[in-house]
């Protein structure tokens, strides 16, 4: 059972991973991208972990792949490709891949695991969170100072650059273009806020 | 002689019947009963009680009501049943019709306006059929140029999410379709997908006015779900849990609404802006931009859009009223029914009437469900009321509220928590 999920996840998982690089369609892609995401969800659920699991769900899938959406509508393709494709460029990609997946695939089988095992008790919650403030407690203050520099760093790139005069007539529309790029920072802090809790 | 049917007499009528009669058994010698007899052979029928079950005994036993409360009693523990009746879609399908109706004769009242009326003599109470069956019988247009599968899929995603969100939502002691550990982050995963749909129904419409609202509405749901997540943690703090039926339960004695009201008036707020209710509908904004992000959906399409964003507002309601209200828990309404009751049945005089299995409910399912149903209608009413009084605010004031004052309070209601428990008031090992 848990060895056809595994299966069926990373058929989906490197499925729409592919379909993300090579559908013409950038909105199609970003879905496939979400899928992609989605199916690491389905990996954490696998490996007895819900809390990230659903973590990923609400902040890869709900946030990031929203936001690569919104990109991907605001911008016009021409933008994004300058490039003529070179086919060589795909063959090499390909050969990369292929070496990277015969590496990762003889640690695995040299590991010696042969199946998943599925059902034993979720990790609780409350011990990731003791976790967090006892032994990794170093991890949790440089990750908030990072979160803190991005937070920072999102509301320096989203202020807009206004003459002197307008500056105070234009208060109001200067607070509405702070929207989208806080977002993001947001809700990293969210996850974090979280976790701390 | 009517005008609605000038040609009426009643020979022909009564003619028409006794046709129609005629016909039908004919077709139903000649065709059902033959096709039954011909079913009937192939189909292999089970044995029970060393007796073949013919349709005949099957007949019987639907009269007896002592062999049918088993069958009901466990088609009611039935998956099913479960997601598709009672606390699961079906139910919250009831509750989203009935606030539609609720939201019109409501709103018609406080604007001094009538409100639906002819539909079905008693206060217009079957517009919401008719309305259902125009939508119904309306075509389907897809605009040109459309992106035709996802403009299509898109209300279906929208309805499937909205009922994802409903099976996760606990009624009653034990009566959930889904009763995760992670409940709490189960439904934030779930709100997390209603942007991407909206924002996707939007773009595939290629249109302008459903894109600004499709644009507006991600705006607003993002930025909104921050407060959202914020506002819960209290409770999480308070109660160290994230299973929903765990956090109504630990409500038995008082609400958290008492504790936490910073977070409760967060939550109804967020909730108001994920909801696209007035005073935060911008992205329906009908005065500005048609109809925002559904003006290209057209038939059914918009009536599934319409019908999951009801049972969204009934889930968002169910959701708030197990995180501060308390859930099912209240006093119980009716005492519970004497063992004598329910070993011996009923016998009063002449009269007695034992039918083992009965009662299907016992009295606390009754009154936990009549309380949850009855704080779930009082917290809809409150989400419906703004729509008579506010007018619809500005894009900014509303990214201002979401992102400075929400998000505040927010964090305001936490240290609050934080408080509670440091202070051995509440939570593991306090006074309370």
């Amino acid at each position: 059972m848990a060895d056809a999920a595994f299966v069926a996840l990373s058929v989906l998982t490197v499925g729409s991973a592919i379909a993300a690089l090579e559908l013409r369609s950038m909105i199609y892609g970003s879905i496939a991208l979400m899928g992609t995401l989605g199916g690491i969800a389905g990996f954490f659920f696998l490996l007895d972990s819900p809390f990230v699991a659903l973590f990923q769900i609400a902040v890869y899938v709900g946030s990031i792949a929203v936001l690569i959406l919104f990109t991907v509508m605001l911008v016009r393709r021409e933008l994004i490709f300058k490039k003529v494709e070179d086919p060589r460029r795909r063959l090499a990609g390909i050969g990369l891949m292929l070496v990277f997946m015969v590496a990762v695939g003889a640690v695995v089988l040299d590991s010696g695991i042969k199946q998943v095992s599925a059902g034993g008790p979720p990790v609780e919650f409350t011990e990731i969170g003791e976790d967090f403030l006892t032994y990794y407690w170093p991890a949790l203050v440089l990750m908030a100072l990072v979160l803190a520099a991005s937070v920072t760093g999102a509301l320096v790139l989203a202020r807009r650059e206004e003459p002197d005069g307008a500056a105070a007539a234009a208060e109001i529309p200067a607070a509405a273009g702070e929207g989208p790029g806080a977002g993001e920072a947001g809700a990293e802090g969210v996850e974090h806020g979280q976790r701390a809790g | 002689m009517s005008v609605i049917a000038p040609k009426f007499r009643l020979g022909y009528f009564l003619k028409s019947l006794t046709d129609n009669a005629f016909w039908s058994v004919v077709l139903l010698t000649l065709v059902g009963v033959p096709i039954i007899q011909i079913v009937l052979f192939y189909v292999e029928l089970p044995v029970v009680d060393g007796e073949l079950v013919n349709p005949f005994l099957a007949l019987t036993w639907l009269s007896h009501p002592e062999s049918i409360v088993p069958l009901v009693k466990a088609l009611l523990y039935t998956d099913v049943f479960r997601i598709a009746v009672f606390p699961g879609f079906g139910f919250a399908a009831l509750v989203a019709a009935g606030t539609i109706f609720v939201e019109r004769k409501m709103l018609a009242k406080m604007q001094l306006r009538v409100g639906p009326f002819y539909c079905g003599k008693v206060e217009g109470i079957l517009q919401l059929m008719g309305d259902g069956l125009k939508l119904i019988s309306k075509e389907i247009i897809v605009p040109a140029r459309a992106d035709k599968p996802l403009f299509i899929v898109a209300p279906l995603l929208f309805v499937g999410t909205a009922a994802a969100l409903v099976a996760l939502i606990p009624v009653a002691p034990g009566w959930v379709v889904a009763d995760v550990d992670m409940g709490l982050l189960a439904a934030f995963a779930v709100i997390g997908f209603f942007p991407i749909i909206t924002i996707l129904s939007a773009w595939s419409a290629n249109s302008k006015f459903p894109f600004i609202g499709g644009i507006r509405a991600l705006h607003q749901m993002v930025s909104f779900e921050i407060p959202l997540i914020l506002s819960c943690l209290g409770v999480v703090i308070l109660t160290g849990t994230l299973n929903l039926s765990e956090i109504a339960a630990s409500q038995a004695f008082f609400p958290w609404i008492l504790f936490l009201p910073v977070g409760a008036i967060v939550f109804f707020v967020c909730a108001l802006a994920e909801l696209e209710r007035i005073p935060f509908d911008l992205p329906e904004a009908e005065s500005e931009i048609v109809a925002g992000w559904l003006t290209e959906l057209s038939g059914m399409m918009y009536g599934l859009v319409q019908l999951g964003s009801y049972v969204k507002l009934y889930a968002f309601a169910a959701l708030f009223v197990v995180l501060f209200l308390g859930g099912w828990s209240g006093p119980l309404l009716w005492p519970p029914l004497d063992e004598q009751l329910i070993n011996d049945g009923i016998n009063a005089g002449p009269v007695s009437a034992a039918v083992p299995g009965l009662p299907l409910f016992s009295m606390e399912f009754f009154s936990a469900v009549i309380w949850f149903v009855l704080k779930t209608a009082a917290v809809i009413f409150f989400i419906l009321l703004p729509r008579g009084v506010f007018p619809r605010i500005r894009i900014d004031m509303l990214l201002q509220i979401g992102w400075y004052r929400l998000i505040g309070l927010a964090f305001v209601n936490i240290f609050i928590a934080l408080g509670l428990v440091y202070a051995g008031v509440i939570g593991p090992g306090g006074v309370i």
